[in-house]
């Protein structure tokens, strides 16, 4: 096992994260099952009292558990030196089964986390908690994953051993091999491009469409998500290829590096910030009914969506950008 | 309107040295007049107060104002119903020690954020109105008993409140300022502000603005008149 200071870290985000939801989550159920704001009972004065504490620390380890995502792949990059074989993150993540499925489970908890943050923060502004049971209903549904996040990370972590040969990138993410990398690195690239475009368009017609009707809450959403999976599609189909300047590079992680000025990091950041405001904005929009949230919610919906617009905005830009910048040229 | 129901305080809870303050309390205070809340030491007066004024919780038990139940307020609300509605008079003063009259009695206002010239203006109003307007610029620590009473009550009406709680107001002052004190609190009363007080002290129960009088013994409410 290796040890450096951004995998001690890591691991104490994630043993502080697990335990704070193990213990919160005690406090959730007794919640879910006993809330009666109209009751002056001593257990639900207690609790009310106690939704204050749960919260804040909440706050908190979820806010560690967003940044763990950008130190784990930042470890991963720059660790990339120590493993014979491994060229950037992905040979890292490689090294053994239980990299690629730490990422995914991260990122998973990236959204979940971001989610539960903007419920808190819609919640504290009704004077009644409007939110608390699906708040800490949603706590609930994130324990259990946060608990296998500590597993598999550990599990990784432990099996990180320097005399290990992994695979570099250009095996993974080849139009030649299997498996769903292989696929999108194989998405030819008119298509792919027209995909991503499209999806532009859809975005920003849903999103002028919920600034006027809050209704379409759901539909922006959904198409948040899926233009944050086109876009990471279209990283590995056509954008890295661009960035690159090589037709046979396909490698999402390589992004990161130094020599590629960083420029993972200016599109990974906007993008995942905008997709979390979007699906939060889908989330957030059956609030608008709600009586004690009534006077904030537009004002949050309003916010969301200007967030996940202007991070997809941002993204966008840059890719294009960077596609007309390059010399390469894929479509004659 | 405040209203109580069934309300408990219980201090040190499930320790050796649990204190049940308040038990089951149940009461309705309409707007305007003054009430004297009347009892031993240890009966639950400045408990009763203290929960009214949403500075600290009940254990069980709801508190309303006017019909929105303060009580289960989430603390940043509970802060702004308590700047807005609420004004308080404390047994021991609790002026700040190294600040002014003056500046003591604007405190209060600050977090309004309220302009400082109409601040000022308003705080030097109520010195003037309570005869401090000689001191504004003395330091509370040199006050006698009677002018820091009227500076707390001073600095209590800074933020204009509805309702007006006075915890044992009379305690620190000999028989001509206690009468002082309870006219400008029965003026207060006449103004329209709903002013709560508690005490034990015999001069306060029988004064002449008094319109009710709340009788506690051992957190329980057993005796309750109109004056």
């Amino acid at each position: 096992m290796l040890i450096t200071p951004a995998l001690v870290a890591l691991h104490l985000i994630a043993l502080c994260v697990s335990g704070a939801l193990l213990l919160a989550s005690g406090f959730a159920w007794t919640l879910l099952r006993h809330w009666d704001i109209a009751s002056g009972s001593e257990l639900q004065i207690r609790l009310e009292r106690r939704t204050y504490l749960v919260s804040t620390l909440l706050g908190f380890v979820l806010g560690a558990e967003l940044l763990s995502l950008l130190l784990f792949v930042h470890s991963a990059e720059s660790l990339s030196s120590q493993f014979v074989g491994a060229m950037c993150a992905t040979g890292v993540l490689n090294i053994n089964a239980f990299g690629f499925p730490t990422l995914l489970l991260k990122i998973a908890l990236f959204f979940l986390a971001a989610l539960w943050l903007l419920l808190n923060r819609v919640d504290q502004q009704g004077h009644d908690y409007p939110l608390v049971r699906v708040k800490y209903a949603l706590l609930l549904a994130i324990m259990p994953l946060a608990l296998l996040e500590l597993l598999l990370q550990s599990a990784y972590f432990l099996g990180l051993k320097p005399e290990v040969i992994t695979s570099c990138c250009g095996s993974l993410f080849s139009a030649e091999g299997q498996g769903a990398a292989a696929e999108l690195a194989g998405w030819p690239v008119r298509p792919a491009l027209l995909a991503f475009y499209g999806m532009a368009g859809l975005l920003l017609g849903s999103g002028a469409a919920l600034w006027r009707w809050p209704a379409l809450g759901a539909l922006f959403a959904a198409i948040s998500g899926l233009t944050f999976v086109v876009a990471i599609a279209a990283i590995i189909a056509f954008l890295s290829l661009y960035v690159y300047e090589n037709p046979n590079r396909h490698c999402p992680f390589c992004l990161l590096k130094a020599g590629y000025d960083y420029v993972g990091y200016a599109l990974y950041l906007p993008l995942f910030a905008a997709t979390a405001a979007g699906l939060g904005a889908g989330l957030l929009a059956p609030c608008r009914h709600i009586a004690s949230l009534r006077r904030v919610m537009p004002g949050e919906m309003r916010w969301l969506t200007g967030v996940a617009l202007a991070g997809f905005g941002a993204f966008y830009v840059l890719a294009t950008a960077l596609i007309l910048r390059s010399n390469l040229i894929l479509l004659g | 309107m405040i209203e109580l129901s069934a309300v408990s305080k219980i201090f040190h809870q499930g320790q050796p040295n649990e204190c049940r303050a308040l038990c089951a309390v149940s009461l309705t205070l309409q707007r305007g007049g003054m009430t004297v809340f009347k009892g031993p030491s240890g009966s639950g007066k400045t408990t009763l107060l203290t929960l009214v004024g949403a500075l600290a919780r009940p254990t069980s038990g709801r508190i309303s104002l006017d019909g929105r139940l303060l009580s289960n307020l989430p603390e940043r609300f509970l802060t702004e119903v308590r700047r807005h509605t609420f004004g308080f008079v404390f047994q021991q003063f609790n002026l700040i020690r190294g600040l002014s009259v003056l500046e003591n009695v604007m405190l209060p206002a600050y977090p309004l954020g309220r302009p400082h010239r109409e601040l000022t203006q308003a705080a030097q109003a109520l010195l003037e109105r309570f005869g401090l307007d000689g001191k504004t610029a003395s330091r509370v620590e040199w006050l006698s008993g009677g002018e820091a009473q009227r500076t707390a009550l001073a600095r209590a009406l800074i933020n204009d409140p509805a309702v007006l709680i006075a915890d044992e107001p009379t305690a620190n002052l000999d028989s001509a300022l206690s009468g002082e004190v309870l006219a400008l609190l029965g003026e207060l009363a006449a103004q329209g502000r709903t002013v709560l007080i508690s005490s034990h002290d015999p001069r306060v129960c029988s004064a002449a603005p008094v319109t009710r009088l709340i009788e506690l013994h051992d957190g329980h409410i057993v005796g309750d008149y109109a004056c």
